[in-house]
């Protein structure tokens, strides 16, 4: 900007067009979201449709928060993502330094087989989980929704590559000076890959924070359910209440962005590493 | 560095049980059904049949001697959301305190119908399925053997089986055994645009050159079209069946037949000609109903609750009438059965009452005013109590009217859910080709004949 040449400032001002017009677009998803919440159930199937809501309906809010206890829900996905999130964070890390740095026999084999799980598909475990949870006798259970989401291959192997490229001669320069592994990996390793690890955490989070399938076939109890299931409750075989289903949207997604406000630094660097989609 | 090799150890024994355990589903079903033959053929000790049919005889001679129930505790899976949630927690908390025997059904709550069925199956494969479930026949096509056979019950201790409706009883046996009663039940009916009906000189549809006149009209005045089906591999099966023709089983398609041409060229040809469309992105017709944009759909009777007919500059009568028959009447119900998979001979029982309450005249009565579901007794539609009901509802009328014509989809052969969707998505494709009706008997039987070889 500190250029004044007529050319310049066109060309900042295509830029800036391009970069407005492309996060209007991204953001109307969810100022659509906002409206829709607003909309009576007549307005709300009208076509064409209408952008702002001829009355402001707040009392979907009241109707979708009555439907379901989603206090209790919100405790449970925070808890059940926090601690997940915690874990798998520490099995990763360690995972991930034991094949970056570590020698040991048949760490090639071992890293492998890790990797060949990547090629089963999610939903072909789901079954055997199940029996697995069934058979601990954890059903209904935090355990059962966080126990099996401790370790994650992918992570591991994303951490691995990051931790690969710290430089040897900073382990070994560490091991001169008599340092531990776990202190050079939690002194050096970690903070040198701040970015990454954080990265991972988040994918973590918002992975369990989405989750419904699995929370759903390992719990029973209204008292162990997720927030995930609460938007479920407004379909039905003949239709969807989608004001409803909106306005609890919302009600959901406030969480979200607080944590965004407090992360959107190691967010955005995050993302920019794994090429994930916002 | 110990540590890591460890826990590298650790983590392959965990990916190596859980293989084990995949493997190892079938043999716990095998111990558990043993031990559970062994148990029932204790209790029937005097019958003769107690080894070859274990349970049954035991049933039967629990029915016939004084009916003793211990208090306990019956899990019922549902996927009522809503209203409907509460009327069913109305009934369940009445349930629970008048019973005698000191039984207490706890419902649970399993989310949409898809996820109840994803989450019954998942407990078949583990053995741990509940005392009773809602489920659609298609749901345990692949464990019907862990299905409780209620032929005993039935015949023993439910004074009025034929007051059932007879599409419900034929629907609940189509296994071979009685595998369910009746419970939340809906049906396809027309529902239509009486203004715009009115306004055109129409009436209500009785035949289906009824409903090429009604598609002619309407798409001649208004350039709309007159007619949608909700769900496309249904109205087939219907369309199918008013014709006097059969649609699927074991063995394949049934249509491709004179019969079964006639009745594609009759769909082919309100689709080609622009009388009816097909529903794209809204998945329900309502929508478009509320809107003006369509003349009527074919659609669940309990999705009358999703159409608006006063939104602003819009407003309509909303018209419903049976689903138009050919040669005969034909109309898909929709809705499930509750279904018994209890082992434990004393929550058989228990959960028999509970079944036998859910269905008698009174609640079947109470939870179809509730609700807008249909009941499933004559003489529920008799009563004085849903008369008057009926009186004021155009949609339980329609549903009464074609009550003797209710058929569901022979679900008790592996790929009938297959076909379900192999069906909806090859019509799809097939109109928007604007096949012909020749290409289309065709392409439909032979991918229907595909998925059962």
């Amino acid at each position: 900007m500190k250029s004044t040449k007529p050319s310049a400032i066109i060309a900042d001002i295509v830029k800036y067009v391009i970069l407005i017009a492309g996060a209007l677009f991204t953001l109307l998803p969810f100022v659509w979201m906002v409206l829709s919440s607003l909309k009576s159930a007549n307005e709300i199937v009208q076509i064409p449709p209408t952008m702002i809501p001829k009355k402001f309906m707040f009392s979907n809010y009241a109707e979708a928060w009555a439907e379901a206890p989603f206090p209790r829900y919100f405790l449970n996905t925070v808890f059940i993502a926090s601690v997940t999130t915690v874990g798998v964070l520490l099995t990763s890390i360690l995972s991930a330094f034991a094949f970056a740095r570590l020698d040991f026999p048949g760490k090639k084999i071992i890293f492998s087989l890790f990797m060949a799980t990547l090629m089963i598909p999610g939903e072909m475990l789901l079954i055997t989980n199940f029996i697995t949870i069934t058979k601990l006798k954890w059903i209904d259970t935090y355990k059962a929704m966080i126990v099996p989401w401790l370790a994650n291959v992918f992570y591991t192997y994303l951490l691995t590559q990051f931790f690969s490229s710290v430089p040897e001669a900073l382990y070994l320069a560490a091991k001169v000076d008599k340092c531990s592994d776990l202190k050079f990996l939690f002194k050096i390793m970690v903070p040198m890959n701040k970015n990454a690890i954080t990265t991972v955490a988040i994918l973590s989070f918002i992975g369990s924070w989405n989750s419904f399938l699995w929370p759903l076939l390992v719990t029973n109890s209204t008292n162990m359910r997720v927030l995930s299931h609460g938007l479920v409750r407004f379909q039905s075989e003949a239709g969807t209440k989608y004001q409803l289903v909106m306005a609890a949207s919302c009600i959901l997604v406030v969480p979200i962005i607080v944590v965004y406000l407090f992360l959107r630094k190691y967010i955005l660097e995050g993302m920019s590493y794994t090429g994930v989609k916002g | 560095m110990k540590m890591k090799r460890f826990m590298a150890l650790a983590m392959a024994t965990v990916m190596g049980a859980s293989l084990l355990t995949a493997c190892g589903g079938s043999g716990g079903t095998t111990s558990t059904t043993t031990a559970a033959a062994t148990e029932a053929a204790t209790t029937a000790a005097a019958e003769t049949t107690a080894a070859a049919s274990g349970e049954t005889a035991a049933e039967t001679t629990a029915a016939a001697a004084e009916k003793t129930i211990e208090p306990t505790t019956i899990t019922f899976w549902h996927g009522m959301n809503n209203k409907q949630e509460q009327s069913l927690t109305e009934l369940t908390e009445k349930f629970n305190a008048e019973n005698e025997y000191g039984i207490t059904v706890e419902l649970v709550n399993q989310g949409s119908y898809s996820d109840l069925q994803t989450k019954l199956m998942a407990n078949a494969a583990a053995d741990t399925l509940p005392d009773i479930a809602q489920a659609y026949n298609n749901y345990f096509t692949d464990y019907v053997d862990k299905v409780v056979a209620l032929d005993d019950f039935v015949a023993n201790d439910y004074p009025d089986w034929d007051d059932i409706l007879e599409s419900y009883r034929t629907e609940n046996s189509e296994y071979g055994k009685i595998t369910g009663v009746p419970f939340n039940k809906s049906t396809y009916l027309f529902f239509y645009n009486k203004t715009m009906f009115d306004e055109l000189g129409l009436e209500a549809p009785k035949t289906w050159d009824d409903l090429q006149h009604i598609g002619e009209v309407i798409l001649e005045k208004k350039g709309l079209a007159a007619i949608g089906y909700d769900s496309m591999c249904d109205m087939l099966e219907a369309a199918l069946r008013q014709h006097g023709e059969q649609y699927v089983d074991e063995t394949g398609a049934l249509f491709n037949t004179a019969g079964g041409l006639e009745t594609l060229e009759f769909i082919m040809n309100m689709y080609n000609s622009g009388y009816a469309r097909l529903v794209g992105e809204d998945n329900y017709f309502s929508d478009s109903l509320s809107n003006g944009m369509i003349g009527g759909y074919v659609g669940s009777s309990t999705g009358v609750s999703y159409i608006s007919t006063d939104i602003e500059g819009k407003e309509f009568e909303l018209g419903v009438c049976p689903v138009v028959g050919d040669k005969t009447n034909a109309a898909y119900n929709a809705g499930t059965n509750i279904v018994m998979f209890a082992k434990d001979e004393n929550n058989q029982k228990a959960a028999w009452e509970y079944m036998k309450f859910m269905t008698s005249k009174e609640s079947t009565i109470k939870w179809a005013m509730d609700t807008g579901y249909l009941p499933v007794r004559t003489s529920a539609y008799e009563s004085d109590e849903y008369q008057q009901f009926m009186a004021g509802d155009i949609t339980a009328q329609a549903a009464y009217e074609q009550a003797p014509y209710g058929f569901v989809s022979k679900a008790s052969f592996t790929g009938s859910n297959e076909i379900r969707n192999v069906v909806s998505t090859t019509l799809n494709e097939l109109i928007t080709e604007k096949a012909d009706a020749q290409t289309a008997l065709d392409t439909l039987v032979a991918e229907i004949n595909d998925v059962l070889q």
